[in-house]
């Protein structure tokens, strides 16, 4: 019984500071600290118990508890533990001690609590703005519950810009992105270059918010946010719908019958296959080799096919609800499944003993974006870049969910820290996924799909889900709420924390490795993105025609 | 004007119009080889010929800090590599023989190299500019490559004349031509850098550096580099069969002329295989690897002076 071991062994050291404990499962931990000795218990938490550290999360309770709420989240992996540390902090000027200091990774989580729910993280080593747009007031936070979901603050300025910080000295500043043909999505780096060395970088994100978890938690109801969460993402949108409502289900204490577990299981490596072919395809054409690129995607093309001949849909397969899943895998499917296996097992065996014996490829990744264990561990990564420097958390075997637990499979490592352990990870990840699949369709009891729900959910439970993306970790929290609703949920997708990890990683490489580098954490900027904005322009729209836009040019060329 | 300088003329014109003519096809050659490797289907052979009137056809707009410049770049550089055109023998005797020499071949080929560097800066835009001074770091250790074998050449025959140097000179010794063959190994290694395709397409990088010192050109402008670089891989290829791999080419018209394009063809397939099976190099690895072969190119050339 390791959460009454854990608690226990916290109530020790920390006596009354733990006000109280919930352990609804052996699997899970809510702990509420007194928040003047946050920093101390997640300190220990993190140092001296070595968990991980996955999310800070913020949530505005005034309108039920008269307060505000922050948890930390961490993760005892060898454990199979989950352990979500809780504050409550009065509705006057929150405020919280930072744990940056002691916990790097939470670096990105406090700033994003300060912008979108305005509790002050007092201590931090850069509260610089991270989530709200440039031109948007001091003082507003959209997350807070007496702010509308469609509000515009009165004095937004849609002109706004953001202040970079000064290069260091003898450096140039060369921007890579917000649009950049190896980004598939906008984001910005500033790159400090010194002749063909990256000496720094400045990031700004958070470009393509769409307001997703304000939405969820003022407009939808429970069953239309699975679909909302697939959107999250156009590569790992299973994931999200999964790992959404599994916090859901474990909130209220709600059991999935087990042919939906398979079936949700065979859905999350078809779409660790299909992200894991296009992730070596599209690292082959950052540094050039086109060749590869297109004949991984290629061997894709038929996983997505299956895909669409299960859900309906290549991609977004809108396969979640709460309690089950919304289709099944029919005798036909499961045939066709086996012969695309086979297939892609043998094509995939031709393109990794290419690859693994290709020096020139070797030579573009090798020793290139170092991720160490101690930038493991001091920035949270998670995912394959983890798994490449040797540190062997996989959520699938360290907190299984759905049918994990039902199938045997390994946990590839590298020891080579680099983006060419990265490679080798992935690509022998594919045949694990293969592997799981053939186990799942030949274990798969018959049984219904879903549970037949008819009570309202309680309300004001907590819960957690940790589901493996092909990325890494995405980490979902919910809390249960009325209408129908949840009345927080947060999403921490793998990207939020590699990306932080990707400044040291570049840093004093050339530019050439920078694009290599980022392409090998798999970035995915509209997962990291997903949060709060409200439509900048709403109200004031205006579509500009392709004439006016053309005027608008030349005048602007005249007067230069 | 006597009657040669008119023939000297015509022949110049008759290779000018013949490069121009082909180059595009060759392009469309290497796009559709490239596609059957990568599994593809391919654009139509002639689709060059489409992008570049699409291209020409669209409004010239000035996107960088000197257009002045930048138009004077871009002629400059289609201009020496139609000027270089007129110097090698494509399948007939160079036609302008006796109007240029070897030295003069020589800076040809580095203006064209100088005309990259010149759209580069005049474009000004950070990723240019880190496209040219790449450019410029691979042109240093590149470019005396080709001058080694042309002066090895020149050395053997005692001769800057283009249709004695031109013409596997770099065999002509009187015992075991070894810098010869040295010089061909060299020039087969660093092919692909000439022509700038992959692995050395790093100044243009398009994942790294958006196509660098390209990056501000579009409509007419972007058509004529587009060309000139066809132009390119066409006038090496030249280059390469009249240093080290002339024969057949004196046999009568069509024959000679035959063969000639078919040894273009063949290169322009091994470019294309090359191209598609490798990833880009980064520019230490490449200037490396540059530097490694300038060694040997020198150690040729030295033995090409001692008469090996």
């Amino acid at each position: 019984m390791i959460a009454p071991y854990r608690l226990k062994q916290l109530r020790e050291e920390f006596g009354a500071a733990v006000q109280r404990a919930d352990c609804p499962s052996d699997r899970r931990l809510f702990l509420f600290v007194d928040p003047l000795e946050v920093k101390r218990v997640c300190r220990h938490i993190f140092r001296d118990l070595d968990a991980r550290y996955v999310i800070s999360i913020g949530v505005d309770d005034r309108p039920f508890s008269g307060k505000f709420l922050v948890a930390h989240d961490f993760a005892f992996d060898k454990d199979h533990l989950l352990c979500s540390v809780l504050t409550y902090l009065p509705p006057d000027n929150p405020r919280i001690d930072s744990i940056s200091d002691v916990v790097p990774a939470a670096n990105w989580a406090e700033r994003e609590i300060r912008d979108l729910i305005g509790v002050e993280p007092v201590g931090h080593p850069y509260p610089k703005r991270l989530v709200l747009p440039d031109g948007w007031p001091d003082g507003v936070h959209p997350l807070r519950k007496d702010f509308a979901w469609n509000e515009v603050p009165e004095n937004f300025d849609p002109d706004g810009e953001f202040k970079f910080e000064e290069p260091p000295e003898g450096c140039t500043v060369v921007p890579f992105g917000p649009f950049h043909p190896t980004l598939d999505e906008p984001a910005h780096f500033r790159l400090y270059v010194e002749g063909e060395m990256v000496r720094g970088c400045e990031y700004r994100g958070f470009m393509v918010h769409r307001g997703i978890e304000k939405l969820a938690e003022s407009v939808l109801s429970y069953n239309d946010i699975p679909m909302l969460a697939e959107r999250i993402c156009g590569i790992c949108g299973c994931v999200h719908s999964v790992a959404y409502v599994q916090a859901v289900e474990a909130a209220a204490a709600l059991k999935v019958p087990p042919r939906a577990e398979y079936v949700r299981t065979i859905m999350l490596e078809i779409e660790r296959l299909h992200s894991h072919l296009l992730w070596v395809g599209l690292a082959c054409h950052i540094v050039g080799f086109d060749t590869l690129f297109m004949q991984s995607f290629r061997i894709r093309e038929p996983i997505m096919w299956i895909a669409e001949k299960i859900s309906g849909n290549r991609k977004t397969y809108a396969l979640c609800v709460v309690g089950g899943v919304r289709c099944d895998i029919t005798y036909d499917a499961r045939t066709e499944l086996r012969q695309v296996l086979d297939k892609l097992e043998a094509e995939w065996t031709e393109v990794a003993a290419a690859v693994s014996k290709d020096k020139n490829i070797q030579k573009r990744t090798r020793g290139v974006g170092i991720a160490d264990p101690t930038l493991v561990k001091n920035a949270g990564l998670v995912g394959p870049v983890a798994r490449a420097a040797g540190v062997d958390i996989d959520c699938r075997l360290d907190h299984p969910y759905a049918a994990y637990d039902r199938v045997d499979f390994d946990v590839i490592t590298a020891d080579g820290c680099d983006v060419w352990s990265r490679v080798l990870v992935r690509m022998q990840e594919v045949f694990q996924s293969i592997n799981i699949i053939r186990q799942c369709l030949e274990k798969m009891p018959d049984g219904p799909i879903d549970l037949k729900i008819e009570d309202e959910l309680p309300a004001g439970r907590m819960g957690l889900s940790s589901v493996e993306a092909p990325r890494g970790e995405s980490h979902h929290f919910v809390i249960t709420g009325e209408n129908n609703r949840p009345r927080r949920w947060r999403v921490r997708a793998p990207t939020y924390q590699n990306l932080q990890a990707v400044p040291m990683m570049i840093k004093d490489q050339q530019i050439a490795d920078m694009t290599i580098s980022l392409g090998s954490i798999d970035p995915c900027f509209s997962c990291t993105d997903r949060l709060e904005t409200i439509d900048l322009r709403s109200g004031t729209v205006k579509v500009w025609s392709q004439k006016e836009l053309l005027n608008l040019t030349r005048a602007k060329k005249a007067q230069d | 004007m006597n009657r040669s300088a008119i023939g000297m003329m015509l022949g110049g014109l008759l290779n000018v119009g013949l490069v121009l003519l082909a180059a595009p096809f060759f392009q469309g050659v290497l796009r559709k080889l490239t596609a059957r490797i990568q599994s593809r289907q391919g654009p139509p052979l002639l689709q060059p010929y489409f992008d570049l009137l699409k291209l020409l056809g669209k409004e010239d707009i000035d996107s960088g800090e000197m257009p002045c410049m930048q138009q004077f770049a871009v002629y400059l550089s289609m201009a020496t590599a139609l000027a270089v055109t007129c110097l090698v023998p494509m399948g007939f005797p160079a036609p302008m023989n006796n109007a240029g020499d070897a030295i003069l071949l020589i800076y040809l080929l580095t203006l064209s190299g100088i005309c990259t560097l010149l759209a580069g800066l005049a474009a000004g835009s950070t990723y240019s500019l880190v496209g040219t001074s790449r450019e410029m770091m691979s042109m240093i250790a590149l470019e005396p490559l080709f001058v080694i074998a042309i002066i090895s050449g020149a050395v053997h025959t005692q001769s800057f004349r283009l249709d004695t140097v031109l013409h596997g000179s770099v065999y002509a010794t009187s015992g075991f031509p070894w810098s010869g063959l040295i010089m061909i190994v060299v020039i087969l290694l660093s092919f692909q850098a000439f022509v700038q395709r992959a692995p050395f397409d790093i100044s243009e990088a398009e994942t790294e550096l958006m196509e660098g010192p390209l990056m501000e050109y579009s409509g007419p402008k972007l058509a004529l580099l587009k060309y000139a670089s066809m132009v390119k891989l066409v006038i090496y290829s030249a280059l390469f069969i009249g240093l080290f791999d002339p024969w057949g080419s004196e046999l009568a018209f069509p024959l000679g002329w035959l063969t000639f394009w078919l040894k273009v063809v063949g290169l322009v397939v091994l470019v294309t295989v090359v191209a598609a099976t490798h990833a880009r190099y980064r520019i230490d690895q490449a200037i490396r690897y540059f530097a490694s072969l300038l060694v040997m190119a020198l150690a040729a050339l030295s033995l090409a002076t001692y008469g090996y």
